[in-house]
């Protein structure tokens, strides 16, 4: 359904891969609400998705950046200004990955290189991209910039491993950077903490389904999908949500307020039978 | 070893931090030498880079080894 909450704004939207992405979905939402956009990923991860369909199917252009190297960021905030034809309105942070994840090791066995490395792809480049935006002073007054983030970030998901961590330093970043940009230029930064959700990326990590389930369990209303991350994504760049700012928002279906639930407690009060 | 050879073999022992004695041309990048499909793609782009060729993605799918790598540059070139 839409709305036209998006009629006349204008943005950027990091990191869609495919049609599992949260960014892919929040791209064709923001299309349908009327919003216009340059999508942008990594070189790699553009020769692996398939962003050029979705690109065509929402009538975007394409600016490929490594978020990790400011140049890169500076470029593709003043080149989609050009194409947009004017100060952007939203944007969206859909970037994470840790090496130490794809490589298997242990959190008490990490290799600080690739630690490194995972702590600049995931939350620094959130800060290099607000500090672009910044600079350039291409955020229009009431602007919206949003990341997605996991609860790893507050609470132990040991297989989680750095990423954890990263969510952290990517949570705090929302919301120092959030102070300037909403005191200097009256933007609002938020984080949105989602439900685990199967994404190429989310596939990554060890356990994955069994994690998913456990959080579907628990969560009164389910996990929430990809789907349903869009749509609020949506809502936080609408000016309906105007003076929500440095909060990071559970899109979850409860389960960060849980403690147990019924089918949870079923499942082991039938192993002790 | 051809220079082509070496040069894959630097390459890849750089980019999956693998010792140079497990590169042989048999092994396979995500078998033998712990590669994801984010570093075979990384691979290939930098055989690109550094040969200065193009890899069609239907012809990368086939570069599963070292030696299909090798051999697949040395008639590219």
């Amino acid at each position: 359904m839409s709305y036209n909450l998006l009629k006349g704004k204008r943005g950027i939207i990091f990191g869609a891969l495919d049609e599992n992405s949260i960014a892919w979905k929040t791209a064709e939402r923001v299309h349908e609400e009327g919003g216009t956009f340059v999508l942008t990923n990594a070189p790699i991860a553009m020769r692996m998705g398939s962003i050029k369909q979705l690109a065509e199917k929402t009538g975007s252009e394409i600016i490929p950046a490594d978020a990790t190297k400011v140049e890169d960021l500076d470029n593709l905030v003043e080149k989609a200004q050009e194409i947009l034809g004017g100060k952007l309105d939203f944007v969206l942070h859909s970037i994470g990955m840790s090496v130490n994840v794809r490589k298997g090791n242990h959190y008490t066995d990490m290799n600080y290189d690739y630690t490194q490395k995972g702590w600049d792809v995931s939350a620094v480049s959130f800060h290099k991209t607000m500090q672009s935006l910044y600079k350039q002073d291409a955020m229009n007054e009431w602007g919206s910039i949003v990341a997605l983030t996991y609860m790893a970030a507050q609470r132990v998901f040991p297989d989680y491993n750095d990423m954890a961590d990263n969510k952290a330093y990517l949570e705090s970043i929302a919301r120092s950077f959030g102070y300037f940009f909403g005191k200097d230029k009256k933007v609002r930064v938020n984080t949105i903490s989602q439900s685990p959700t199967p994404t190429t990326a989310g596939q990554g990590v060890k356990g994955f389904d069994g994690f998913i389930a456990y959080a579907d369990k628990m969560s009164p209303l389910g996990n929430a999908t990809a789907m349903d991350c869009a749509n609020y994504t949506i809502s936080l760049f609408s000016d309906l949500t105007k003076r929500v700012t440095l909060q990071n928002l559970y899109n979850d279906g409860g389960f960060s307020n849980m403690g147990v639930s019924q089918e949870v407690m079923e499942t082991f009060m039938k192993d002790n039978e | 070893m051809s220079d082509i050879a070496s040069r894959v073999k630097a390459i890849i022992v750089d980019k999956l931090g693998v010792d140079e004695n497990e590169v042989v041309n048999e092994a396979s990048f995500t078998n033998d030498l712990g590669a994801d499909s984010l570093d075979t793609v990384e691979l290939i782009m930098e055989f690109e880079k550094e040969f200065d060729i193009q890899i069609p993605d239907d012809q990368a799918e086939n570069i599963a080894t070292v030696g299909q790598a090798v051999s697949y540059i040395e008639n590219a070139k």
